[in-house]
Formats: C-alpha cells, structure tokens, sequence
C-alpha cells in the first residue's frame, strides 16, 4: 500500500491525534501492536486458566510418563517393542508406523491416480465411464467408512492362515497379514549397498553434466536411461561377482501362525489400499486438469516446429503441467499422511491410534500426549511446506 | 449451344458409414476400435460384472427383510446376505438421533424452513438475492435453533427468533412483489400506502413504522410460542451431521476470507499470525484437533464455566474448515491480476474498497468449484466427531449393533451410512460442475 | 449481529452452570439433573433403545443416585462417552459420576484425579476361540492373533498373561467391539479376548454360539465400579452407600415389590436402611427415606442383576457360585451395614 501523504501543507498543523490517524505508518504500526497485545493476552489468559485448573482437578501436565513402562502390545512395528517398553519408545513405533503408511501410500496413490486420470482421458467409453464412475463413488464417500469397508469387504474375508495364497512358498496372502522373504545381508553385501549409492551420485552427477552440455550446445545426452541403466546393472553385476551375499528368511506355518520373512498385518493392507484408492481419485483429477491447463497453442506451436511426439510431451507439456500439478499434489501428499490418523478405525497401531488413544487412554495424560501428536504433524507439514515454498518460488511464471 | 442455364445440383449425400451411425457404430467406435480397446472393454466389463454381482446378491438377493431380531436373520441366512430389518428399526434414529420421536417435527420444520428461505434465490426474476443469502446466514439460525433446541426462552432470545420470523417473512414477501410486481418490496408497500414518492423523509419513516409493526406482531406471536427443551446429548444421526457441517460452513467462508486477507497483508504482525494460525489448522488431522478441543477446552476455560460437547466439536469443526478455507480463498486472490489492484488505485479506492468491490467478487467467482469441494470435505470429515462420541450418523450406526436385538449388526448400518454420505456429496458436487460449466466464461478456447 | 449469535448461541447451549467452587451435590441440586457419564451402548450394562433410552447395571446406578437426590430415577443425562476421554471427562467436571464398567487399579484411582467408590460386578478376563481349533487352554496360545479392545485394562492384561507365561502374541486391536467380533468370526484372530461377562453377550449373538468355546482361564482381576472426581468426599459417600444401600436391601430381603411394607418392619436393620429409625439420610445429605424411593425405582442388588444381565436374559451371566453373589451365599458382595 502506498503510504498516504497529506496533499496540502497547512493542514500538517492539525492536531497531533488526529495526524497521527492518517499516518499510515503510524496507523499500522498501531493496529498490529493492539492485534499483537490481544492475541498475546489472549493466550496468556488460556494458560494461565489452564494452570489453575490442572492444579485444582488434581491433574498433571508433566512428561515425567513417558520413561514409564508402556505395558502393552503393538500389533505391528518397525522398530524394536516389548510390552515393557516406555511410553517414549511407543511414540517412536507410532512415528513410523504413520510415516511407513504415508509412504507407501504416496507412492501407490500417485502410480494409481497418474492411471486412473489417463484413463478418464481415454476415447473407450467403458473405461473413461468406468474410470470417471470410480472417481465419483470414491470421492464422495467418507474415507473412515471405505477403509472400514476394505478391511471387512476384503482383507477380513482373505482364507486362513492354513489355506493362505501362495506364491512360490515365499510369499503367503491370509486374514493374518501378508507375508514376505526378509532379506538378511550377509558379509559383503555393503559393497553391493555403496555401488548402489555410488551409481546414484554419479547419475545425478551425469545429468547436471547433460543438463549444461546441453544449454551450452544444444546437443542431447540421454542422461536419464544410461543412468538408470547403471543403477540397476552395475550393482547387479556386483552383487553377482560376490556370490550373492544376501540371505532370504522365509515365511513358514509354525504353530497358529506364520513365523520368519517380513509381514504386514491385514489393517495395514486395508489401510494403504482405502489410502490410495481415495487419493488416487484427487491425483487424477490434478493429473487430467494439469494435462488440460496445458494451452493448445503450446501443442500447436511445438507440431509447428515439428518436434517428435516424445520430445513434446516432454519439452513443452510435462514441464508447463508440472508446474499445475505439483502443488496440490503436495498437499495431497500431506492430506495423506494426515488421513492415515484414520487408522484407529480398523485398530492400525499408527501415532493417534498407538499415542493419541491407546497411550492416553491408558496413562490419562491428555495434554502431553496431544501436544506431542500435534507437534509432530506440525513437523511434517512444515518441513514439505518449506519445500514447497522453495519449488514454487522456482517454478512460477515470472511476472513483470 | 444450348441456353440452358448451367444449374448446380450436389449429388446426394451418402449415408454415413454403417459402422460408425446408431447403437452399433457407437459400440464400435467407443468400445471395440482397435484390439488394446477391446481387450479394456472386457476387463471393464468384468470388474463391473463381479463387483455389482456380488453387492447385489448381498443386499438384495440373500438379503432378509422381516425379521425380530439378528438372531432371525442368521438363523435364515447366515452372514451371506444383509439383514435390513434391523437398519429399518433404527433408521429414525439414524436420521434424528435420539431426539425424541414425538419432537421429530421441530427438526423437519427447520429444515423446511430453510428450503423456503433459500428457494428465492433460484427464483429468476428476484433481485435482492444478496439480502435474502445475507438473511439467511444471520436471522436462520435464531429461528432454527430455538426450534431444535426448545426450552424457556428469555426476552432477549424472544426478540431474535422474532427477528428471525421477521426475515422469514421478508425474504418471501420480496420474493413476491419482486416475482408479480416486479418492484422491490418496499416501493410496492409505499405505493399502495399512497406516499408520494417525492417524499423521502416520510417514506423511510413508513417503512420503520411497517418494520416495528411487523416486529412487534412476531414477537408477540413468538412469545406464544412454548417448545420442550431437547438437550443437546439427545441429537444426533445425519441431523447433527447437518447441523455441524452446515454451522462449519457459514462459519468458514467468512471467517476464511478474512484469515486469506490477512495473509496477504502488509501488516507484518498480522501476516504472520494468520500464516502461523493457518499452518497449523492444516498441518494437523482433525481428529487431533477435535482430541484437543474436547479434553483441553475446558482446561482453558476460566474455573466453572462448562462448555457443551457439541459446541466444543463445532468449534473445532469451525476453526479447522476456517483455515482450509482461507487456502482456497488465497488461491483465487493470487490469480486476479496485478493489473486489477493497480487499475483501482488509480481510481483512488482504499484498501476496503478494492477488496470488497474488486478483488473479492472476482477471485470468488474463480474459487467456487474449490469452495464447494470444501464443503465436500467438511461434510465427509464431520464423521470424525463420531470418535470423540458424538453420536452422528456414525456412531448411530455403530449404536444399532450394541442393541441387544441386533447385537453385532454392524455391516448393514455402514453400508446405509456409507449411501447417506454418497447421495449427499454426489448431489452437492454434481451441482458444483453445474455450476463450474455455467460460470466459465470467457477462459477456455476448445 | 453474528457476534451477538455466536454468544447467544453459546450462552443456550450450555455455558451454563459452575462447577468446581460448589461441591457437587450443591451443583446437581440446582442444575436439577445428575449428569451420569456411561460408556458407548453396551447390552446389559448401558444398552441403549430406539426410543433413545438408557437401561443397564450400570444405568440403574445412575437412577438410583438420581433417586436418592430428588426422589424421581429419571432425572439423568446420560453422558455417552468413548472411553478414550472418559477420566478427562469426569475430571473436567462435565460429568458428576462414571458408571461404565470401569475397572478400579491404582494408578487410575491415585493418578488421575478420580475416586473410585466401590465395586458392583466383579468381572474377570477370558478367551473366546473356535471350538474346531481344537484350543483348550490359554496356554496353547503362544504365537497367536488375539484381538482385544484397546485402552482398557484388558489390552494390559493380555500382555502381562503372555509374558508372565513367556509366551509371545500379537494385538488385533480397536475400540469398537463390533470390529473386533467381526475380525475374529472372519478368523482374523486366534482369540477373542474380553471380560467374560462381554464374551458371553458376544457370543450368544454369533451365528452359531456353539462353535465358540470360552476357555477355562481367567487371567485377570476385573472389580468394576461408579468413579467420582476426586475431592468431594461428601459425594462419594452418597454414590458409595447407595451402592451399599442396594446390596444390603438384598440381604434383608427388601425389594422393590414389598419395601412399602417393609417400611413398618420390625427389624431394626430394614428400619434403618428405609429411614423409618435413625437418619443416616442425613449425614449423606438426602431424605432420611432416600433408600425407599432407590428401592422403588431400581430394586435391590439381586433384581437388578437378575433384570439386566441374569440368566434369563439375552446376556445370561449366572450368578450362583461366582464372585457376584452376595457374601452370604458363596461370593464377596458384600456391604458395610447400614448404621
């Protein structure tokens, strides 16, 4: 805003009040002071209530729990638990049941959805029906309800754990969970591991080369598949050179259940396919909008200059659709990490069902317990956000 | 030679290819063009085929419909068909909850005082929509919450439901003159008052005097009014659904848009307090937000102030869709263009006034398809008040399998909620594309 | 004007009534109904009708207290919460009293500003499993899926048992029992677990009960029982000896059908109980007689048993020979006297 001068001199020997009003520096520096002195107040007054009242119920806000012995179990965890674990170390399997949750959904969700918004493209009517059909009902129902549904519909009705699903004695499909090899590394084997970090440095490494080559003499370096080659068939090479030094431990029936390899309990499963399926559904309506926002024009010009197909698609349309579809499918991203807090549905031991119900419910310390909780997506949310924030300064139009 | 004038006459057209004109052209070209497509028509074909086969023949097919209890419906079928009389048993409940059934025509009213104050602004030939969506967001909600609430009602609350009245019968005697006459209300009643329109001075006055007589008519008519109370605990089912996102909606535009302006702001300090206010309602889920309100709130109320549960929740429904909502709305400010912010400075308009008259009535209009995927949203989401133990739609349906005639029903209750939910959000965003085609104009060449 | 509404609209919804400077017998008086905290519908204990009311064991304790207050059962809000925020609830002061099959341990009675009163239905952890898994014992269940609800003592139960017997498990957990119930029918878990009184409503409502046995085991201590906020002793008494009032009106063999005649008995134990002698109505500040109208309103420890989770109910608990009988015939319901 511009600042406001006062257009006729004899009038600067108004009363001071009143000039002080139509500075509008001096007009803002007030309003955020009196703004700034109420929210802060505000807060204050929140505390200090909450002070008394904690005293006066006989409660306490303090984290003296969490090195207190936790006392139950956890259905599925990344990271070491017993029943005799701490409440901290509960908070720390909630932590990554979610992320393990986000993760693999973001990356099915984003797989599905870039299929799915295609296919609402597509010229065959059954499929652009079927496809668009899918996205309506999908959307348009409370995601607490569908992942129930998955679970009951589908991963309840799986046979039991005698007659599982087989595929080739390693891995097994029943209503206990999904389970698979685990692989167990053997001396050796972190050669393989740093050829594989080492191809990918070089890669990344081979296509800023390609990248300047390429601004400089406008001369093409396919960067992306000899890289990509090099990921996959030098380590290969490696690891076969060594004699394969990596162990499988496989799944076996021992006793009421399957014991050995990596499982992954039924809740789980539910639980990513309701995840992706629902952001699968905005996916691709980001993908089919970005992919239209795409002007016409652009296809034209590119068609004019008689650029190749691929060479379009990835010169002129990817970059400009990119730059419509990456924002909200950031959000979308972190949509899912909050949407996996449904968990508690179908009893998945994510953050809130693990912390936020099962920790507080048993320990009826509410105000750290929540306080941690939302510490933690805050955490989240801020870090993609600063990514974000850094992509779209990059990535937007510059204007005048 | 002849004289013949040389005449052009076309050949007839021929007829389109048989392949590509009536149901089996159609069928060719969108089903079966090329291999891959028919290979896609199939398998399409099949997923459907087995999906709705299999729904089907669970809840129509197999399904038991007149039974006393769960107990006679396993014994007819087992778990391999649905057992509907239970749901019907309950299905009052799943709409009212547990509002009293003799009562149940309070919440009906309401709702069907909201249709009628709403219908004028599809009405064609009414002009004063904007007074009439402004009644409603403000006078609305005195008169329906008295309806749901009921209960001893003092003076001051007396004279708002009146004022509430009062509106109602504004909105549709505007909607009247306007539709018949053609004239807004208020010059069609001078008019036949006789008042010479010459006369200003005493046509407002006629108008207070037709305004206070109307209004000391309602609330006489009001304070006749006497309506048992229904406590709050006692609601439930899709109504509560309603009532919390329908408060969280009127609360979050408002409310978003001021929080998206101050975003924007030049003012540091108020920048960054509604950036870190936002930040924070969106980094969150929900239900953490509603975990909070619901055991902390009456920490941070001052010693002996209670606060209802369900205003708790609809606070926290209303703070979390307020800051999804000033997203939205920052997305539409940030594509007006530059040019419009300067082209009203150079008119010499303030700040409010380039907001209010610029900016806003543009940037909305862009936002609108957003906007109401947010309410989308907020519907959907509102299903999580049911973990705090509110008993919406989900926990009712959740109630019907721990009555002890239909113990352990629990499927059938979801899929009927899961129904509910769907014919909701599909009508509401059916009608946001509707209205996306309508108002998109002048942006796309195709 | 949307200010005025919002303050208008907060003052009518409950804004209302303090609660912490009184004590809350002093709060109940005015607000002129009990606010009784009970679970989310549960048969027998807090089953809730289409018609929107309450019965149960426990919400007979709820009528009861009402009873003694104003002389009429059904000045109750029934609080239905979810038992993830029931001791906040309490503690926060929204509700007066928790009856919701709460079990008394330490830590929740030192640790969490409540106060548990006393106990009225002695519970006990089982196993439920398919009969065709051949499972006799809780100690053939090593490796096993147990599903169990969470937040309760159950869910830390199951894990002490298997440790404590060095055996390993892993939780199917959720809160709702629906879920779990239909999990373990579609065979998603080895076991059910719960208190037994649960198992056995569960299991009559299974397609076919007799293909699930409960095994033998009892692995737990489960004395459930009315909670009150901490602090105000005057008002625990009051829930404390209504529950006592009921037991001993059992053991003298006062019931809702004869406690008119009662009134003129004899016995100086009944005249004391009903408040024909003495006035120990007094000290708990009600009506001397509040004991008769409990009486008339909800019946005696036995009827109340008998009505809501006896055998001839849909959630047949016998009580012959188990901890719920009264001390007089085998089991530990037992009541100080009333004196």
């Amino acid at each position: 805003m511009a600042v406001i001068h006062n257009p006729d001199p004899s009038d600067s020997k108004q009363r001071g009040v009143t000039r002080l009003f139509y500075d509008a520096r001096i007009r803002s520096i007030f309003i955020q002071a009196i703004t700034l002195a109420l929210v802060l107040g505000f807060l204050g007054w929140l505390t200090l209530n909450t002070m008394t009242n904690l005293a006066a119920r006989n409660l306490s806000a303090g984290f003296d729990f969490l090195d207190v012995s936790a006392g139950f179990g956890i259905g599925f965890t990344l990271i070491p638990y017993q029943e005799s674990d701490t409440y901290l170390r509960v908070f720390f399997v909630g932590i990554m049941n979610t992320l393990l949750v986000a993760a693999v959904s973001i990356v099915l969700a984003t797989v599905f959805g870039l299929i799915v918004g295609l296919a609402r493209l597509s010229n065959n009517w059954i499929i652009a029906t079927l496809s668009r059909s899918y996205i309506e009902l999908i959307r348009n129902t409370p995601l607490l309800l569908q992942i129930i549904a998955w679970f009951f519909g589908v991963f309840v009705l799986l046979p039991r754990p005698r007659q599982s699903v087989e595929l080739g004695e390693a891995f097994f499909l029943n209503n206990r969970g999904f389970y698979m090899p685990a692989a167990v590394p053997e001396p050796g084997f972190g050669v393989v591991t740093a050829t594989f970090l080492a191809c990918i440095v070089g890669t990344i490494a081979l296509a800023i080369w390609a990248r300047r080559r390429r601004d400089r003499t406008g001369r093409h370096f396919p960067a992306f598949f000899t890289g990509f080659g090099a990921i996959i068939v030098l380590p290969l090479g490696v690891h076969l050179a060594l004699g394969s030094p990596l162990g499988w431990e496989l799944p076996e029936l021992k006793g009421l259940n399957f014991t050995g390899g990596v499982s992954v309990p039924p809740s789980f499963c539910a639980l990513i396919v309701a995840l992706s399926a629902y952001t699968s559904c905005f996916i691709a309506e980001i993908v089919r909008s970005g992919i239209q926002s795409v002007s016409k024009g652009q296809l034209e010009a590119a068609g004019a200059l008689n650029l190749p197909a691929n060479w379009t698609l990835r010169r002129v349309v990817l970059p400009q659709a990119l730059r419509v579809i990456i924002p909200p499918l950031i959000s979308q991203y972190l949509n899912v990490t909050k949407n996996s807090s449904l968990a508690i549905a179908i009893g998945f031991p994510d953050l809130v069902s693990v912390w936020m119900n099962t920790s507080l419910n048993q320990s009826g310390r509410a105000i750290p317990i929540v306080a941690m909780t939302m510490a933690f997506y805050c955490l989240v949310s801020i870090s993609v956000s600063l990514v974000m924030n850094y992509y779209n300064a990059r990535a937007q139009i510059k204007e005048r | 030679m002849s004289d013949a004038p040389l005449i052009f006459s076309p050949k007839p057209d021929r007829p389109a290819p048989a392949d590509t004109v009536g149901l089996l052209g159609w069928i060719r070209q969108n089903l079966f063009k090329d291999v891959p497509n028919a290979l896609m028509t199939l398998l399409g074909a099949y997923i459907i085929f087995v999906v709705t086969g299999a729904v089907v023949n669970w809840a129509l097919i197999d399904a038991v419909w007149s039974a006393e209890s769960r107990r006679e419906c396993l014994d007819q079928v087992g778990r391999a068909g649905a057992c509907w009389p239970g749901v019907a048993a309950w299905f009052k409940n799943l709409i009212y909850g547990l509002y009293p059934k003799d009562q149940v025509w309070r919440i009906n009213l309401g709702f069907v005082l909201l249709v009628l104050w709403m219908l004028p602004l599809w009405m064609p030939k009414v002009t004063s929509k904007i007074g009439i969506g402004l009644s409603a967001v403000l006078l609305y909600p005195f008169l329906a919450s008295y309806f749901f609430l009921g209960g001893e009602k003092a003076l001051v609350w007396t004279a708002l439901i009146a004022l509430g009245l009062c509106g109602l019968i504004w909105v549709w005697s505007t909607a009247l003159t306007e539709t018949l006459v053609e004239k807004p209300l208020g010059s069609w009643v001078i008019g036949r008052l006789g008042v010479p329109e010459a006369d200003e001075r005493r046509q407002r006055q006629t108008k207070l005097i037709c305004a206070a007589l109307l209004f000391v008519a309602a609330f006489a008519f009001v304070s006749l009014w006497s309506l048992s109370e229904v406590r709050t605990r006692l609601w439930g089912g899709l109504f509560l659904t309603l009532v919390i996102s329908g408060i969280g909606i009127t609360f979050s535009l408002p409310a978003g848009i001021l929080l998206a302006l101050g975003r924007r702001s030049d003012l540091p300090v108020i920048a960054a307090m509604s950036t870190l206010f936002i930040e924070l309602f969106r980094s969150v889920p929900l239900i953490t937000i509603l975990f909070m309100f619901n055991t902390m709130l009456p920490l941070f109320m001052p010693t002996g102030i209670e606060v209802n549960q369900l205003v708790r929740a609809i606070v926290a429904v209303c703070l979390f869709a307020a800051a999804y909502m000033a997203e939205v709305v920052r997305g539409g400010l940030q594509a007006i263009d530059k040019g419009q912010y300067e082209a009203s400075s150079s008119l010499g308009m303030g700040y409010w006034q380039t907001t209010t008259l610029i900016v806003l009535p543009q940037a909305l209009k862009i936002m609108i398809p957003a906007i109401v995927g947010n309410f989308i949203g907020l519907f959907k989401d509102t299903t999580l008040v049911s973990i705090i133990g509110l008993f919406d739609l989900m926990n009712m349906a959740r109630a019907i399998g721990e009555d002890t005639r239909w113990l352990g029903l629990f499927i059938e209750p979801f899929f009927v909620v899961s129904l509910i939910y769907f014919v909701f959000c599909f009508a509401m965003s059916s009608y946001s594309m509707g209205l996306e085609r309508k108002l998109a104009t002048g942006r796309d060449r195709s | 004007m949307r200010l005025r509404y919002i303050a208008h609209a907060a003052l009518a919804l409950g804004l209302a009534a303090p609660a912490f400077a009184q004590e809350t017998m002093e709060t109940v008086k005015e607000r002129g109904v009990l606010n009784c905290q009970v679970g989310l519908p549960t048969p027998g204990f807090y089953a809730l009708a289409e018609d929107g009311t309450w019965s149960g064991m426990d919400v007979d304790l709820c009528r009861a207290v009402s009873a003694a207050i104003f002389g009429d059962p059904d000045q109750v809000e029934y609080q239905s919460v979810t038992s993830a925020v029931r001791f906040t609830s309490l503690a926060n002061a929204e509700s007066d009293m928790l009856s919701r099959t709460t079990t008394w341990t330490a830590v929740r009675d030192t640790q969490l500003g409540l106060d548990f009163t006393t106990v009225n239905f002695y519970d006990g952890q089982g196993f439920l499993v398919p009969a065709d898994s051949g499972i006799t014992s809780a100690l053939e269940l090593d490796g096993g899926v147990i599903c169990v609800l969470t937040g309760t003592t159950t869910e830390l139960n199951l894990a002490d048992y298997f440790r404590a017997n060095g055996m390993s498990f892993t939780p199917v957990t959720n809160e709702n029992v629906n879920v779990l119930v239909e999990t373990y029918l579609g065979g998603g878990c080895d076991a059910y677990t719960n208190d037994k009184s649960g198992l056995a409503a569960r299991r009559s409502a299974f397609p076919d009960p007799n293909g699930h046995t409960l095994l033998p085991e009892t692995v737990s201590k489960e004395p459930l029982g009315p909670v009150v906020r901490q602090g105000d002793d005057a008002w625990a008494n009051l829930v404390r000896w209504v529950v006592f009032g009921i037991i001993n009106a059992e053991e003298l063999g006062v019931s809702s059908e004869n406690v008119d005649e009662m009134t003129s008995s004899a016995d100086p134990n009944i005249a004391r109980l009903l408040g024909s002698e003495g006035n120990i109505g007094e000290g708990l500040g009600v009506s001397p007689t509040f004991m008769v109208d409990v009486i008339k309103a909800v019946g005696n420890y036995g009827e109340i048993y008998e009505k809501h989770i006896g055998e001839n109910t849909p959630i047949g608990i016998p009580r012959e020979g188990t901890l719920n009988a009264l001390w007089t015939e085998g089991g530990i319901i037992y009541a100080p006297p009333f004196r």
